[in-house]
């Protein structure tokens, strides 16, 4: 038997900065172009989630597709969640809370800082995506957080773009990043990662890529790179919605070709004959 | 007790030091930048610089999983933690990898790439651009170990 390669790992793509200056606009909302022009503080509402701007910069990003920083930082013991809790209701807000524990010697500052960016970006990444229906921009008073922490639009801009590059490179198909998830068992599945692994475990037919994240304390857009990883290497794939009972009497599927751009993927199949003809197959090929 | 800005910086002084970042090596998105890039461009080298680490972290060969962090490090002293409520059930849900630093040596340069052990669930990395002539290898080692430490224990 030849051994099986794991997915090539994707080159990560480089951020497009003469596209984005010749459009003018970061290329994600020209709503938030606009309000980081006018300098403007406020919460943004778009579907997916919410971007809070201060000067018009980001300072906070919330999206329920990620974990927010209090998860980052209880999931594995790196804070009490009693002490998160007790801060949080000092201070009011999650940015605060952060600072006031960093300051009272409960947390690093490297370790807030990386979280706080993390949890940020990682956020902005589903608030600003594509969505149906338009954003809403609530102004308000100028109490922006009095610290450098502030990241300027224009780079949350880049970034999530850069992203969404990113998972299109690895796996075109973004169906796994919000549906339950199902392991697909694959005749000569390669071997997952340790941080993969972990992702594998979790998968019981209900969960989401938003759920795992939760669950492991890790930024949601990491799940998601891993997730369309393994669904480009056939071992995750996600939940059929509903599966229609198949009549009995079937003509012969006629195969429809795929798309060039797209490797080859064994189709959804069911039926022992088919099963062990594929995997018959499988084996002839791996001679 | 450092943040990121300061931890940088500090690298910064290193003899030979043209550049310091930290970068996420799954997203490739640089957390923080100082001083010179590799090609000027801050934001390619921090992609290229995730690129080469993730490869590493994720290759048996270089980070046999045998030696990987546990799940739950400890957190030396934590307040009010007794035990520090894990996830036991994972032992191997992404621990860090065992990978201390990656070392490319080029005509003109050096560069180091350290993981920096975290006891939240992360993938950054400290990345050094050193001048060949000046810098030290062995000292930059060493200092971006106590410096990777640092910028995330308390």
């Amino acid at each position: 038997m030849t051994t099986v390669q794991t997915t090539p790992p994707p080159r990560l793509p480089v951020r497009a900065k003469a596209a984005a200056r010749h459009r003018g606009w970061g290329g994600v909302s020209p709503m938030l172009t606009r309000l980081a022009e006018e300098r403007a503080t406020g919460v943004l509402v778009r579907e997916r989630g919410t971007l809070h701007l201060a000067g018009g910069r980001v300072v906070h990003a919330e999206s329920p597709a990620a974990p927010g920083l209090d998860v980052l930082l209880t999931a594995r013991g790196t804070l009490d969640p009693d002490t998160w809790r007790q801060a949080l209701t000092e201070t009011g807000d999650r940015h605060r809370a952060g600072h006031l524990l960093a300051d009272g010697g409960h947390l690093a500052p490297g370790a807030l800082e990386v979280c706080r960016l993390v949890a940020l970006y990682d956020a902005a990444y589903f608030a600003l995506a594509p969505s149906s229906s338009p954003g809403r921009f609530r102004y308000a008073g100028d109490d922006g957080p009095g610290c450098p922490c502030p990241v300027p639009v224009a780079a949350v801009e880049r970034e999530t773009l850069r992203r969404r590059d990113l998972l299109h490179r690895i796996w075109p198909d973004p169906a796994t990043d919000e549906a339950p998830l199902v392991r697909a068992h694959r005749p000569a599945s390669p071997t997952p990662t340790a941080r993969q692994r972990a992702v594998l475990e979790r998968l019981d037919d209900v969960r989401t890529a938003a759920d795992i994240a939760r669950d492991l304390g890790r930024p949601a857009f990491h799940i998601l790179v891993d997730l369309r990883r393994l669904a480009a290497a056939g071992v995750v794939a996600p939940r059929p919605r509903d599966p229609a009972p198949i009549p009995p009497s079937v003509p012969m599927p006629v195969p429809v070709p795929l798309p060039p751009h797209l490797p080859m993927s064994a189709p959804e199949v069911t039926d022992p004959h088919i099963t062990l003809l594929l995997r018959l197959r499988d084996a002839l090929e791996a001679l | 007790m450092p943040g990121i800005d300061e931890c940088l910086l500090e690298a910064m002084r290193l003899p030979g030091a043209r550049g310091a970042a930290l970068v996420d090596w799954t997203s490739g998105l640089a957390l923080g930048i100082v001083g010179e890039s590799p090609g000027d461009d801050h934001e390619t080298a921090a992609v290229e610089a995730a690129e080469l680490a993730r490869l590493a972290a994720e290759q048996h060969a270089f980070a046999p999983e045998a030696l990987a962090t546990p799940e739950v490090p400890e957190v030396p002293g934590a307040p009010g933690a007794p035990g520090a409520p894990g996830r036991p059930e994972a032992p191997d849900g992404g621990g860090d990898p065992p990978i201390e630093d990656l070392i490319i040596s080029n005509r003109d340069s050096y560069h180091v790439l350290r993981f920096v052990p975290t006891s939240f669930d992360s993938s950054v990395c400290l990345h050094l651009w050193l001048a060949r002539s000046e810098g030290n290898l062995a000292l930059a080692r060493i200092r971006l170990g106590e410096m990777a430490e640092r910028l995330v224990l308390r």
